[in-house]
């Protein structure tokens, strides 16, 4: 994965505090480390817990819309990065080599309706797109004060 | 690895109406056991049935996917998919996705059995 896989609209302007890296199998029944690993960091971060739910279903959804709802041979990139006011996660499905692409991921937007409606409420932006030929899948949610314990 | 520690559908009979008693989380590995129970339940001929989400702690969109097809497919034979919601975690992604105005979302099963 090059730099520019990573680089995401507006991130120029984060200057992160810290991140962290997670690869694993796309498999749906691992998921749940996608989203122990964003409560993790967005405990680490010191938001509140409503966001910390929050962060979890979004990272969810952001998963879905880079790697599909079926078990695949790739794997899923994920980077997370912190400020003082935000959390901005990047996530890429990298497709196995014999897989090849995937046309149902061809166009990168999220899974379905509801997942976008979900997107659309619990993070502040989010994006996705391909980026040589991977889909990849951005958030990032900013601190909100009243959350902040 | 499995995913059967926390996830757990069970299904009773309350006033002779079905419930599939939901616990744990549900997302996109485990809403297939629940589109499977939902659906078998349509073909043995039941037309309205209960969802209790009390003891779930986690929904995402392939979840509410598979309830809103369950939805559809009771309400196409006539019948309802009648849903028991109280943790707010919960109620909250149903009105993110505008789901509150899809559902009868009731605060216990008892409730929904008899509404």
């Amino acid at each position: 994965m090059s730099d520019a896989t990573w680089a995401v609209p507006g991130n120029d302007v984060l200057h992160e505090r810290d991140h962290v890296e997670l690869s694993l199998p796309a498999r749906p029944e691992l998921l749940f480390l996608v989203r122990m690993t964003a409560a993790a960091v967005a405990s680490r971060a010191d938001f509140g817990y409503d966001q910390i739910e929050d962060l979890r279903l979004a990272i969810d959804e952001l998963a879905l819309t880079v790697s599909g709802d079926e078990a695949t041979s790739g794997r899923l990139q994920l980077l997370f990065k912190w400020t003082e006011d935000a959390i901005e996660v990047v996530g890429v499905y990298e497709p196995d080599e014999a897989e090849g692409p995937r046309r149902d991921l061809a166009v990168a937007q999220p899974a379905n309706e509801l997942s976008a409606r979900i997107l659309d409420a619990l993070v502040d932006e989010h994006g996705a797109d391909v980026v040589g030929g991977c889909p990849r899948a951005w958030l990032r949610m900013r601190r909100r004060k009243a959350s902040r314990q | 690895m499995t995913t059967e520690v926390n996830f757990e559908v069970t299904e009773s009979d309350r006033e002779g109406m079905p419930v599939l008693s939901v616990r744990g989380e549900v997302d996109v590995s485990t809403a297939p056991e629940l589109r499977e129970r939902l659906l078998a339940l349509a073909e043995g001929g039941e037309t309205t049935a209960v969802v209790d989400l009390s003891q779930v702690s986690f929904v995402d969109s392939t979840a509410l996917g598979v309830l809103v097809s369950g939805v559809k497919r009771l309400r196409s034979e006539g019948g309802d998919l009648r849903l028991v919601v109280t943790e707010p975690r919960i109620s909250k992604v149903f009105e993110i996705t505008g789901l509150t105005d899809v559902f009868k979302i009731y605060a216990s099963a008892d409730e929904a059995v008899r509404a």
